[in-house]
């Protein structure tokens, strides 16, 4: 069905070429996984196969593609469309009208078709996806995971024998993305719709592709996970473990796993250790109850975080999780209790004052970014709060591993890079205390790699370290404690082992197959099994 | 609800009665059926209502027209007062009947503002984009897509806010709005570059030259040409007739090369608005107006309408024909309070 | 080439004819000298609207022809929905005014991106703001006819600015933002000639024997300096502001974008 011989193309103006002799086959009907490290050229391959490369973007392509039987470079996204569909990342981003069905129509619109067979595609469509309670919904008005539904159902309108995804889970939370996943797998098995998916989350995904393509600087490796996942070095923790531990065939799903490891000979559990005894909080929230658009947001809230101690906030989506960082740094004001920052009541202190105190990195950090040059934005934090600078910026630049950017426009810069530009923005006032919403959004492993790294220097230097995040795995690595919240209430709060390893919505993959152990990593599961 | 095109049909009537002459009797009762209209349609929507109530505009309008008038026109024959003649531009008499005059174009525009104001309050936004003709088609995306990004453009603004604040930034001073400003425009921009991206893998296309674009432009141009000898030959010539023609030629010429483009185009419209018969009634009570007040049908004066206040105020007179008439602007009314709801296939 | 040919002729005609018609009430009693009134000359503003309206329409349509891909149709989408949120701020302030935040973004979009798109640019502002605030009136053609002009006639700075020393330096700014100024005015000068006739009414009934262009260029300066002159001069003043403020770094953003967005791609692209 998709079919690249010796592809190669380099965006104009880029020094080395983006592509290079790229060779992969996709049946019809298969399920292909993308994966790579950021940079490698994932998402110019997903987008050289409906031809918006190089049509959309100029550039220089050598080499062979057939898809489907036609060539996109002849044809181009026009008259690809209705044997290609696409779905994008950003959720936002993608809808032309404002309500669900007019988007779906939209595509069906533009190609001119007799309003009857609009009506039976678009009813069509919005069964397939599940979105008939939503039809007439206002796009705004629904979560980033139906939303990416819309899309889905938007690119299939012209009913496309080939579906491309790129990243379409990055900006959702788990459940979202599991959503969206589900109706992927759905599409793939009722209806043998060819799906090519770049992802970096594999752990969702991993048990229903037929292929995993892994695109490097070397060319690309094809093949079933089983045998490309030992091969590669980007792997969720269950396949680290395995390929460690010598199990075959590789396990993709914890049942898998599970078999191997109820077979393992668990050393007895350590003893409990004793509670330290907590240090003085560097922030904290007392009995605090919070309100958001006539809704009760937080309900009694207690919450207190120590000087080197990294905290993680996990819960649902709607949980309160992001009023209650609000609360912490003044942005959003208490109905009753107090928000407390380094001993005084957030209430005496306007925004700007609390923020040189603790640094709260927002959910997108580009909402952060708008200068012309990396160090011109940490200046202008500098600027902001009245501070001359005496070597500070290039000092942390050099910390965060952006000095070669100084001069660079940050917008330009990948993902993990720009979260460093913010965190220089905010941490260029060296607060005490660091607040992070969501920072592994759009990250690939490295990326988290590094930021968890930075994370771990700051708490050896005794920053007080507050992470929402959904990303269970993250957390399992860097927490110290846990704090489970549901429903505007803290449910749990106690040593990360033993909270993420009871939960059974929250537990890492690891703590999944060994219960009981307290084990969280497959580096805590490779020590304590000698 | 009543189909779009039944209000703009309502709306030309309007306008048409309106600006046929400033008789205070035949314009009050036009004033009326519009208020009648008025009262009759929905409550304005939270994000569509003007800032002051059709009534306080109307009035101040009035006022402020009157007093424009009678400050700058030095006609008629009621002195009220004299301003001394030494004021610039300014001295000389004022006068009633200017004062009338004033008044009397300030209902009128008003009047006008309202009907605008009730028809649009009674359109969903959809219906209002739908209505841009087909040969527009992709400025009616530009369109929907600027509503789609409204409300996501207000919700970023908000986070940049806050983004903002937290690295200490106030707002103080003019230049304190430009951190708020530019990352704003910047990640729309970025937005547009994947927004553009989704469309073209939907197969949005530049349609490139349109078939016969010569004969197209040169047909525009040839309508564009003629009204303008049209236009010239009324004003410069006095030919009126021979004007008003060519005018019309060139309009028709103008307008049928929009039309026939737009049937060319192979686009077509998911959602739409079934035609009622409420709908009929509206047009046929517009299409009465319209015709009473525009065309010389015996039995009616239509000289009444040109009522002017100079150089003597006098009384109006009424012509109960076209008081008649005019009541065909009410119908909206009746079709509204009879609200069968329309289901928008 | 002919197309070419056709396509400045209606770019010529389609001004020519809307700048003769918000000039026609100067010289409506110049032409009342002679012909006796009308009944129907009392519908002239609205004539003049339709007029306007048709031209306008014509413009639109050749600037719209000549291309709109999906990169031009987003980036004016979403350009326009920023703008129409700014526009928010205008009809917010209570009290007078004729400060609009809009020309700021139509200036310097049409000097970065093209004629054509500030063009679209200014007219599609007016008609989403417009729906969007519950501002659509029969004001509304004149509205869109002279903010596509200022968006239109923005490029026209770039010989100018080449001059006083190229881009990025402090005469850029400078010439922006008298531009800004002067549109200001035109602008608020435009929309009152619109309104001043409906207010006013036909010229011929008050015109006496005598009243010759001088006397109505006087009356209309006579309203112009009690309506609009102050309004006007806020406006202006506004565009001054912001431009000044804000000019150097939007163009900037927008340069790096134009770039980015110009790809058009070439058949001959395949061997180099």
């Amino acid at each position: 069905m998709i079919d690249f011989q010796n592809l190669t193309y380099t965006y104009p103006g880029a020094a080395r070429p983006a592509l290079r002799a790229v060779a992969l086959h996709v049946p019809e009907g298969g399920f292909a996984l993308v994966v790579g490290p950021s940079g490698c050229g994932k998402s110019t391959l997903a987008r050289c196969v409906g031809g918006l490369v190089p049509h959309f973007s100029g550039g220089v392509l050598r080499g062979k593609l057939s898809v489907g039987g036609h060539d996109p470079v002849a044809l181009g996204p026009g008259g690809m469309s209705q044997l290609v569909g696409y779905v994008f990342q950003d959720p936002e981003a993608q809808a032309v009208m404002d309500r669900v069905e007019d988007e779906i129509a939209f595509a069906l619109e533009h190609a001119g078709l007799p309003r009857h067979e609009m009506r039976v595609r678009v009813e069509e469509t919005l069964d397939l996806l599940d979105l008939a309670a939503l039809r007439d919904r206002a796009l705004d008005s629904l979560s980033g995971g139906e939303r990416q539904r819309v899309a889905i159902g938007a690119a299939l309108a012209l009913r496309p024998r080939i579906l491309v995804l790129d990243e379409p889970t990055s900006q959702l939370d788990p459940q979202s993305a599991e959503d969206v996943l589900q109706a992927l797998v759905r599409l793939n098995h009722d209806l043998g719709l060819t799906i090519l998916l770049v992802e970096h989350r594999m752990e969702r995904v991993l048990p229903f592709v037929d292929q995993v393509i892994f695109l490097s600087e070397s060319g690309a490796l094809s093949g079933t996970p089983e045998i490309v996942m030992p091969q590669i070095p980007l792997m969720p923790p269950l396949i680290a473990l395995g390929k460690a531990l010598g199990w075959s065939p590789l396990p993709l799903t914890i049942k898998a796993g599970l078999r191997f490891s109820r077979a393992l000979a668990l050393p007895p559990a350590a003893p409990a250790a004793p509670a330290t005894p907590a240090a003085a909080p560097f922030f904290e929230l007392q009995h605090v109850d919070a309100a958001y658009a006539g809704r009760q947001v937080l309900r009694g809230v207690d919450l207190a975080v120590a000087p080197g101690e990294i905290v993680a906030l996990l819960g649902r989506n709607g949980a309160g999780k992001t009023t209650l960082l609000k609360c912490l740094v003044g942005l959003h004001r208490p109905t009753r209790g107090r928000a407390i920052a380094s001993g005084e009541d957030n209430a005496s202190r306007d925004v700007a004052a609390i923020c040189r105190l603790v640094g709260y990195l927002p959910q997108d950090p580009n909402a952060l970014l708008f200068a012309d040059t990396v160090r011109e934005e940490l200046l202008i934090t500098l600027r902001n709060h009245g501070i001359a600078d005496h070597g500070e910026v290039d000092a942390l630049l050099a910390r965060l591993g952006l000095t070669p950017h100084a001069n660079a426009y940050p917008r330009d810069l990948s993902a993990g890079e720009r979260q460093r530009v913010a965190l220089g923005a905010i941490m260029i006032t060296h607060p005490r205390a660091l607040l992070l919403d969501e920072p592994t959004r759009g990250l690939d492993y490295d990326a988290k790699q590094q930021l968890a790294e930075l994370l771990h220097e700051w708490r050896s230097e005794g920053i007080a370290t507050l992470l929402v995040t959904h990303d269970v795995e993250f957390a399992a690595l860097l927490a110290d404690r846990v704090i489970l919240m549901g429903r505007g209430e803290v449910i749990a709060d106690g040593p990360a082992a033993s909270v993420l390893g009871s939960s059974p919505l929250f537990a890492p993959q690891i703590a999944r197959l060994f219960p009981g152990t307290g084990w969280l990593t497959a580096a805590d599961a490779l020590r304590g099994l000698g | 609800m009543i189909h779009p095109l039944a209000w703009v049909g309502w709306l030309a009537a309007v306008m048409a009665t309106l600006s046929a002459g400033r008789n205070p009797l035949h314009l009050v009762l036009v004033l009326l059926c519009i208020a009648l209209v008025e009262a009759a349609s929905p409550p304005t929507t939270e994000r569509r209502s003007t800032p002051i109530t059709p009534l306080r505009f109307a009035l101040t309008v009035t006022a402020i027209s009157a007093m424009l008038n009678a400050l700058s026109v030095r006609y008629g024959d009621t002195v009220l007062l004299r301003l001394p003649d030494w004021l610039p531009l300014l001295g000389g008499a004022v006068t009633l009947e200017a004062l009338v005059f004033g008044a009397l174009s300030g209902l009128t525009l008003s009047g006008l503002f309202v009907t605008f104001i009730v028809a649009q309050r009674s359109l969903p936004t959809s219906a209002l984009v739908g209505l841009i003709p087909r040969a527009f088609y992709p400025l009616a995306v530009v369109a929907a897509i600027a509503i789609t990004f409204v409300p996501t453009t207000l919700r970023q603004a908000r986070q940049i806010r806050e983004a903002q604040a937290i690295r200490g930034h106030r707002l103080q001073r003019l230049r304190d709005w430009l951190p708020l400003l530019l990352p704003l425009l910047v990640g729309g921009l970025e937005r547009a570059f994947q927004l553009a991206e989704a469309m073209a893998a939907r197969g949005f296309a530049s349609a490139g030259q349109p078939q016969h674009a010569t004969a197209l432009r040169a047909s525009m141009v040839t309508g564009l040409a003629a009204l303008l000898a049209g236009w010239l030959l009324i004003l410069a010539w006095g030919q009126v007739r021979a004007g008003q023609l060519l005018m019309l030629i060139g309009g028709a010429l103008l307008v049928g090369t929009l039309w026939l483009v737009g049937r060319r185009a192979p686009r077509t419209r998911y959602r739409r608005t079934p035609w009622a018969s409420g709908d009929t009634a509206v047009l046929i009570g517009a299409a009465v107006a319209i015709i009473a007040f525009t065309l010389p049908l015996p039995g009616i004066d239509r000289a009444v309408l040109a009522y002017y206040p100079y150089p003597l105020l006098h009384l109006p007179r009424f012509d109960p024909v076209l008081g008649f008439a005019t009541l065909g602007l009410a119908w909206p009314t009746a079709v509204l309070r009879g609200g069968r709801s329309r289901v928008v296939e | 080439m002919i197309q070419r040919i056709l396509s400045g002729a209606i770019y010529a005609l389609s001004t020519a004819i809307g700048i003769a018609a918000f000039l026609a009430p100067f010289f409506a009693p110049i032409v009342q000298q002679s012909a006796q009134p009308q009944a129907g000359a009392a519908t002239a503003p609205l004539l003049l609207t339709a007029l306007v309206g048709l031209c306008f329409l014509a413009l639109l349509f050749e600037i719209q022809g000549s291309e709109l891909s999906a990169k031009s149709v987003a980036l004016l989408g979403i350009l326009v929905a920023i703008n129409s949120v700014l526009r928010f701020a205008e009809v917010a302030i209570p009290g007078p005014g004729g400060f609009s935040p809009i020309f700021m973004l139509i200036i310097l979009t049409g000097y970065v991106f093209g004629g054509q798109f500030g063009f679209l640019m200014g007219t599609m502002t007016l008609l989403v703001s417009g729906v969007i605030t519950g501002g659509v009136g029969p004001w509304l053609p004149y509205q869109m006819f002279a903010a596509g002009w200022v968006g239109l006639s923005a490029p026209l700075l770039r010989p100018l600015i080449r001059v006083l020393g190229g881009e990025g330096r402090r005469g850029e700014l400078l010439a922006l933002a008298l531009f800004g100024a002067l549109w200001g005015f035109a602008y608020g000068a435009i929309m009152n000639l619109w309104f001043w006739p409906f207010a006013a009414g036909p010229a011929q009934q008050y015109w006496t024997p005598g009243t010759g262009l001088a006397e109505t260029l006087r009356r209309y300066l006579a309203f112009y300096v009690l309506t609009s002159l102050v309004w006007d001069a806020l406006g202006a003043a506004g565009n001054v502001v912001l431009i000044l403020a804000f000019g150097a770094p939007i163009v900037r953003a927008l340069r790096r974008f134009r770039d980015r967005l110009g790809f058009v791609y070439q058949p001959e692209w395949s061997e180099q």
